[in-house]
């Protein structure tokens, strides 16, 4: 199974709430990533205030870094390679990255619990 | 004294700062030495003075007190702990990432909450270490762990995206990431300060409103998750004895006030076993004065005899000279006090405004004190001063609730509950008065703008970084204006000047300095310095209260040389500054 691996910026809160606008995209993904998980999808999240190292060993996420800044995080790799860059990932497009079936997107609801499309 | 009738292993002493609790924690280690027990005594305290009090230098290991027989103490640096934490996780990528990359891990571990986790680690070693718990029979600390800390400790949620992955969902656990302390130590250590036959917290507090009032939110945030032996000490009370036989105006007016504050104090500290601990002359620095703070002994008078000389220092009334502004910025401007709480800050707000209204300037002046009954008096007193009320708890509330609807519709019980305890971190108490703050803010730019708060120099470095604060000020102004952001705004000392008030103690003096420094980091200059209730410019005919006037000396010339680039002087009232009249009197001494 391919692994996802989401680099973030510097997070106080992983949830977004120390802004003075609680980043939806953030509390969003934070279920989606929850859902992936639990659906058995091979994923994990970086915080680049607490794990900055795999940042600087990845030379792919350090050569983003210096090109483009934090500002253009997240970036999210699948299996190494750049899949998405400068917004958090959607519930199918983690569904398909992962490769999980079609029988559990189904189980799992629709693409609107938890996530953006819905507003 | 209650609170050292058979005291079990576990001894925390809270309050805020400048209350005595590094005192009180000093005289209890050292009776209870005195009566056969191994004591260790833990400092928490960054400006930790407990070595300076026993004349030894103690530092991060066990030292014994050589003077004191079984004594032994140690000096946790939380600030230095949060350092360490700090250089583990960055120090490996500095020159390995991008310059820019490195500052925003940095500022992100910059928080209040890092210092507090890093703190809170320490202890759990000694809570938990059961070699200490032979060697010794009491252990000391003058600090305790804040409710948000412990509560973040017992989330099981947290624990289990936390601990068992390695990777956090709750934003405050993020500190743990670098500490290696593991799950069960940490549940150990709850455990033991939930236990009434284990700890005794110690709550700190002057005879004064709102120092009993932050040690009742404190006791019941505490008792809440469990901390439910807790004991009142009010510190530093002036002996009626002083009011009378000095006859001093002053010194009757503070016995009088500190009745009053006492007989008012909040309903849930008054089944709390209570004890009062007269004030003294002297800082409590050597064994003998140690021995004498909880013996009841009463200084008098009488032995009391070094004549003072007190310089001269510039008033309120020159500052606010200063701050009328000239050219385009006078008659209009933001002007925030800032400080720890019970320094005066309200009350300097009602100055400064009252000051500046009495000049002819139009002033707005607004504040999140939930008691300033002062204001009260205030409305419609003087033609071009307008008062408002910002409620931190209301705002905080609303904030919350908005947040939880809105953002948390969404999400499993699991993911809520580590929402709501991100919501419950400190930072969202400021955020959200700063909301409500933003849109005052925007007035500045036609009259005065006072206000007796503002958000803390790691807040706004956080928020300006979100950009949420350009898309906030630019819906409160309408369409189409041009606009400035607050940090921006607060960045500039054409258009805000910040002043900073403290009290002419070693404590305070030294956490306005940290506050000084924090907002440095933001790009905001501190104005000015205020020292607040200052008894060296009282002139008080007290005997007591004239030592305790000698003894601030030091700290005002700190003040003035040290840290302040302007500095004014507020001498302590007989009366309580309430009224235009009075707030005036406060800006001439």
């Amino acid at each position: 199974m391919p692994t996802i691996q989401v680099f973030e910026s510097a997070l106080c809160c992983s949830s977004g709430v120390c802004g003075t606008n609680v980043d939806q995209h953030l509390v969003d993904f934070a279920a989606d990533f929850a859902w992936a998980k639990q659906s058995g999808a091979t994923i994990e999240r970086f915080n680049l205030a607490q794990q900055p190292m795999a940042y600087a060993e990845n030379a792919v996420v350090k050569a983003f870094l210096e090109r483009s800044g934090t500002e253009a995080l997240p970036l999210i790799l699948v299996d190494g390679e750049v899949a998405l860059a400068g917004r958090y990932p959607q519930r199918n497009e983690l569904s398909r990255w992962a490769g999980l079936s079609a029988v559990e997107l189904e189980n799992a609801g629709n693409c609107c619990s938890g996530g953006r499309c819905c507003g | 004294m209650r609170f050292m009738d058979r005291p079990p292993p576990f001894l925390f002493f809270t309050g805020k700062g400048g209350v005595g609790k590094t005192s009180l924690a000093c005289a209890a280690a050292v009776q209870l030495a005195d009566q056969g027990k191994r004591v260790l005594l833990v400092s928490t305290d960054p400006a930790s003075n407990v070595g300076q009090v026993f004349g030894i230098t103690i530092g991060n290991k066990i030292t014994a007190v050589a003077a004191v027989p079984r004594l032994f103490a140690l000096e946790i640096d939380p600030q230095a702990a949060a350092q360490q934490y700090r250089d583990r996780i960055v120090g490996p990528v500095r020159g390995v990432l991008p310059d820019a990359v490195v500052k925003s891990i940095e500022e992100q571990l910059s928080g209040a909450c890092t210092t507090e986790i890093a703190a809170f680690d320490e202890f759990t070693a000694l809570l938990t270490d059961v070699t200490l718990q032979k060697d010794y029979d009491h252990i000391i600390f003058d600090t305790a762990p804040t409710g948000h800390t412990i509560r973040l400790l017992q989330l099981p949620g947290a624990w289990t995206g936390f601990l068992d992955e390695g990777k956090g969902d709750a934003s405050c656990l993020g500190p743990l990431a670098g500490l290696e302390k593991q799950r069960a130590q940490y549940k150990a250590a709850v455990d033991a300060l939930a236990n009434a036959a284990q700890t005794r917290l110690i709550l700190v507090a002057r005879a004064q409103r709102s120092t009993l009032r932050e040690a009742a939110r404190t006791h019941e945030e505490l008792a809440a998750i469990g901390l439910a032996k807790q004991y009142l000490v009010i510190n530093g009370i002036l002996p009626d004895a002083e009011a009378n036989t000095a006859g001093d105006k002053l010194a009757t007016a503070v016995c009088k006030r500190e009745h009053a504050a006492v007989d008012d104090m909040p309903e849930a500290l008054r089944k709390l076993p209570t004890d009062h601990v007269p004030l003294k002359a002297f800082n409590l620095v050597g064994l003998e004065a140690l021995r004498g703070l909880l013996s009841g002994h009463v200084a008098t008078s009488a032995s009391i005899s070094t004549p003072v000389t007190i310089p001269s220092a510039p008033t309120l009334t020159s500052l606010v000279d200063d701050l009328v502004g000239n050219g385009k910025n006078r008659g209009h401007g933001l002007i925030m006090l800032m400080g720890k709480g019970g320094v005066g800050k309200t009350t300097l707000a009602a100055a400064v405004a009252v000051e500046l209204a009495s000049r002819g300037h139009p002033v707005h002046l607004t504040t999140s004190d939930p008691a300033a009954h002062l204001l009260e008096t205030l409305e419609g007193s003087l033609e071009n001063l307008s008062v408002s009320r910002i409620d931190p708890h209301v705002e905080t509330e609303r904030y919350r609730q908005h947040v939880l609807d809105s953002k948390g519709k969404n999400l499993d019980e699991h993911g809520r509950a580590l929402l709501e305890e991100d919501l419950r971190s400190p930072c969202t108490e400021e955020i959200a008065v700063f909301q409500a703050f933003s849109r005052i803010i925007r007035e500045a730019g036609k009259k005065f703008v006072v206000m007796d708060t503002a958000p803390t120099g790691h807040t706004l470095l956080l928020l300006d970084a979100t950009g949420a604060y350009h898309r906030e000020v630019a819906r409160n102004m309408g369409e189409g204006a041009h606009f400035l952001t607050p940090m921006m705004q607060l960045q500039d000392v054409t258009r805000t000047k910040v002043l900073i008030v403290t009290l002419a103690e070693t404590t305070p003096v030294l956490e306005a300095a940290s506050l000084q420094a924090d907002l440095r980091r933001a790009g905001i200059e501190p104005w000015a310095w205020i020292i607040n209730n200052s008894l060296a410019f009282a002139h008080s005919t007290s005997p007591l209260l004239r030592q305790r006037a000698a003894n601030e000396l030091a700290q005002i010339e700190a003040v003035s040389t040290q840290h302040a680039r302007r500095w004014a002087v507020v001498p302590l009232m007989a009366e309580e500054p309430v009224g235009v009249e009075r707030l005036r009197r406060l800006a001439r001494h």
